[in-house]
């Protein structure tokens, strides 16, 4: 892909904040043209009205974002109101330039390779090199931001350096805050990113706000004794003190609670103040993974599902929502008809495709994550019949196809997670008033409802507190409820499978150039697998197809699953497509040493069924952290090389 | 054969509409085993098995395809240098007849002219206990027999989930494998065999395969 395509998928991007849907239906008006797009992008999207028009009609009519022009009108006092390409050759204005450095982050993210003591003055820039815009950016804004990943880092030896800084989300209620953030960002940015480094730094915990959360997971009852900074206090001192064996210990248990307090108020401190929340800082964190208790709010908000400004989120969800349910209104489908025999007469009502279409939808459903109990219960085998049939018939270009099954049940088991969490710590509230405001701003604005008897009748079921998704009884939630959630999972989907909806059209060019991106990857990776691949006569899209029609979702737990979209969603454009292949060519070439060994037959088996059962999150982030310098090394020698 | 024990290698594929059972007729006779929502076949899955029928050792190398006509395009990667088919239609479904009819001829137009083709009617435990009033069998056994007649393809009705006629099907297509395609130890055919088109001589098959059905 060309660089300046890559731009425009990131401008797109910034400026996605909220799902509108159009007008008028159409269905495949625009086939033609569409397609074409499609040959020509991977993202198959573009900012200019014609593209809009284009896709709005074959995507059933939904539209994310604005022009760009336009937002930046808005957003900026006028500075720039031209289009993209504009933009793009006037690197000169300073309003622009935080934009310019955002964008360039996807072409040249630099990293810095540094001795084992993370010491920056030692550090090496290896990207970054070939973009104009990406150098002055860095020159301009202080310094980059660097990522440290507990796990991998001391496993790599390296440092992960972001010059993502500056980016912004080109909502159009962004006015009133945008220059704020800016000024306070240019100035921070440095000290930002000493603190970052330092765990001794006490200074970043210094927000009282923060302090005055503390989040119960895993814990039965809360324990306002326990000395809620200590882990700081503990290894800024611990180089004075030197501690006998028993304390030692008590102070690991209680850093070890600590370190998932911290985790917490790190999120806190972007989440709960103010009336917007800085979405680039929750992608910088969130990449390293987010705590359970807030994935759904942080996923809905780095998808751009919900708005970032909260005073747009309520209205914005209730919309989307009725939008959904109205999508299915108008259906003439029974979404109770499990049978699976197609000659079913009650179904007359609707044309032969669409009968077609729900039938494989409910084969399908039937065996989704067979291997999860809650994937069996009636009720929610009919709610992902709902979601995955009205997205289906909404893209008529792609339709259903096998796979997007499974890449809608992550979205499903987060925010039906979400909303348990939320009646649990409504629950508690009611008990403890105090506790109520703790989790302002924490929950999605609609997923309770005061006047929901049933809802009513769940709060004060005394299973509640010790209800999980495994022990669910899903008859005690109530359709009001499975309609929410319902619609954040479809809404959700629709916004991932729109980056890579060219896997699923027609002869799927979407997985075919990404495979062949991969070969060509493992090639400048690790020249000897590819030998050896070459040799056996392994064509890659024996393995790899699925790996990229189901995002490896076959061949990880979908916990780990979870963690990995958790950077996926951090990352612009969204992971699942660009990055995804530096997943692929890092979990393949964890196994290099394996394959090499083996012949055609025993390496098509092995990779069909990858010895993943004993993995945990720290060998999901190792393998994010590896994706990510070979993105950052490879990426721009490619890009390179095409233009 | 002067060969005490020799191993012939037969590439297979297994073709056929969505949730025929394919995948279960492949886990039945690699593993003996049959889940009841298996998870849908995406792109193809490898697998293998070996069978000693008589004095001949043959190994399976069986490309199962996914159903989805989404991912049909890519069916002709694997059927292309397959040496035989397995087509499978579900006999209470006459959609999937319809689908296996079109998965015949595409074969006899485009595979090898010498591909060894079965026509595999599963789900046949559904059927079982069928009675006058309220049929579960969709696809009679005579449409199936007559396809088969017409297009010169072996014909089984099975069911993976009871193991009904499963091996035998695999049996009779490596009965009409040829023995000129044995070539010394598996591991070094599998390069070739991953790449290489094998002509058959055809008509080498030494017993009569048996029709299954009942």
């Amino acid at each position: 892909m060309s660089k300046k395509k890559q731009e425009m998928s990131q401008v797109y991007l910034g400026t996605s904040n909220e799902f509108v849907f159009g007008e008028l239906g159409g269905k495949g008006k625009h086939l033609s043209s569409f397609l074409k797009n499609l040959s020509l992008t991977s993202t198959s999207r573009k900012s200019k009205n014609l593209g809009e028009d284009v896709n709005s009609s074959i995507y059933g009519n939904m539209q994310y974002g604005r022009v760009l022009g336009e937002e930046l009108g808005n957003g900026s006092g006028g500075v720039g109101g031209g289009g993209s390409d504009e933009l793009l050759s006037s690197p000169g204005s300073p309003k622009l330039r935080p934009k310019l450095v955002g964008r360039s982050i996807s072409m040249g993210t630099s990293f810095a390779f540094s001795g084992s003591h993370g010491d920056d003055s030692t550090s090496i820039n290896l990207g970054g090199g070939s973009s104009g815009s990406s150098q002055s950016g860095v020159g301009n804004n202080g310094g980059p931001y660097k990522h440290s990943n507990l796990s991998s880092s001391s496993h790599l030896k390296s440092h992960r350096t972001h010059s993502n800084t500056f980016y912004k989300d080109l909502d159009a209620d962004w006015d009133a805050d945008l220059n704020d953030v800016r000024n306070k960002k240019l100035t921070s940015v440095k000290q930002k990113d000493n603190n970052n480094n330092d765990p001794s730094n006490k200074s970043r915990n210094s927000l009282s706000l923060v302090d005055s959360f503390h989040p119960e997971i895993g814990m039965v009852s809360s324990l306002p004794s326990l000395p809620k900074r200590k882990d700081e206090k503990i290894s800024s001192a611990s180089k004075k003190q030197s501690l006998d064996h028993e304390d030692h210990r008590a102070q690991l248990e209680v850093a070890k609670q600590n370190q998932l307090n911290s985790k917490y108020s790190k999120f806190y401190k972007i989440l709960k103040p103010g009336n917007t929340i800085d979405i680039n800082e929750l992608r910088k964190l969130s990449w390293n993974g987010i705590p359970q208790d807030l994935r759904a709010l942080i996923w809905q908000l780095l998808l751009g599902y919900l708005p970032t400004n909260k005073l747009r989120q309520s209205s914005t969800l209730t919309r989307k929502r009725q939008e959904y349910n109205e999508g299915l209104r108008v259906l003439t489908i029974d979404f109770d008809d499990v049978k699976t025999t197609s000659n079913t007469s009650s179904s007359s009502l609707i044309n032969n495709k669409d009968r077609q279409i729900y039938h494989q939808i409910n084969i399908d459903v039937k065996r989704t994550n067979p291997s999860i109990k809650l994937y069996g219960d009636p009720q929610v085998q009919k709610s992902l019949r709902k979601i995955l049939y009205l997205w289906a018939i909404r893209h008529p270009a792609s339709g259903y196809v096998q796979g997007i099954n499974d890449l809608v049940t992550p979205f499903f088991h987060i925010f039906l997670h979400n909303y348990i969490w939320q009646v649990q710590k409504k629950a508690e509230a009611m008990n403890n008033p105090l506790k109520e405001s703790d989790y302002e701003g924490l929950f999605i604005p609609g997923i309770l409802d005061e006047n929901d008897e049933i809802e009513a009748q769940f709060l004060k079921d005394p299973q509640l507190i010790h209800t999980t998704l495994n022990s669910l009884d899903t008859s005690k939630i109530s359709p009001r409820a499975w309609s929410v959630i319902e619609a954040d999972t479809y809404w959700s989907l629709t916004r991932l499978l729109e980056t890579i909806t060219d896997n699923y059209i027609h002869e799927q060019p979407g997985i075919l150039r990404l495979v062949g991106e991969l070969r060509d990857l493992i090639s400048k990776i690790d020249l000897e697998l590819s030998k050896h691949f070459e040799h056996e006569g392994i064509e890659y899209i024996q393995f790899a197809f699925r790996w990229m029609n189901c995002l490896l979702m076959r061949e990880l737990s979908l916990d780990l699953v979870v963690r990995m979209w958790d950077t996926y969603l951090s990352e612009t454009p969204l992971g699942f497509s660009h990055f995804h292949i530096y997943v692929c060519a890092a979990f393949l070439i964890k196994f290099s040493g394996d394959l090499k060994e083996r012949d055609f037959q025993e390496i098509l088996l092995f990779l069909q069924k990858p010895p993943t059962a004993s993995w945990k999150e720290k060998d999901i982030e190792m393998m994010l952290s590896e994706a990510f310098i070979w993105q950052s090394l490879y990426k721009d020698a490619s890009a390179h090389l095409r233009s | 054969m002067s060969f005490p024990n020799p191993v012939t290698s037969v590439k297979l594929v297994l073709l056929g509409e969505a949730a025929v059972g394919k995948s279960s007729l492949v886990l039945r006779f690699v593993s003996n085993e049959f889940q009841e929502n298996k998870e849908p076949t995406i792109g193809a899955a490898f697998l293998t098995q070996k069978l000693t029928i008589g004095d001949r050792a043959i190994k399976y190398e069986i490309w199962d395809t996914a159903g989805q006509e989404r991912f049909a395009s890519l069916a002709p990667m694997y059927y292309r240098n397959a040496q035989a088919a397995l087509v499978v239609y579900d006999v209470t479904k006459p959609a999937s007849f319809v689908k296996a009819r079109q998965w015949v001829k595409e074969l006899r137009e485009q595979a090898s002219k010498d591909i060894t083709i079965a026509l595999v009617g599963n789900k046949y435990d559904l059927v079982e206990d069928d009675n006058e009033e309220d049929l579960v069998r969709k696809v009679n056994v005579e449409e199936g027999q007559n396809l088969a007649d017409e297009e010169g393809l072996l014909f089984f009705e099975t069911s993976a989930k009871t193991g009904y006629n499963v091996k035998d099907v695999f049996v009779a297509i490596g009965n009409k494998i040829p023995e000129a395609t044995a070539s010394g130890s598996d591991t070094a055919t599998n390069q070739t065999s991953g790449e290489g088109r094998i002509d058959l001589s055809g008509g080498g098959n030494f017993n009569n395969a048996t029709s299954g059905c009942c």
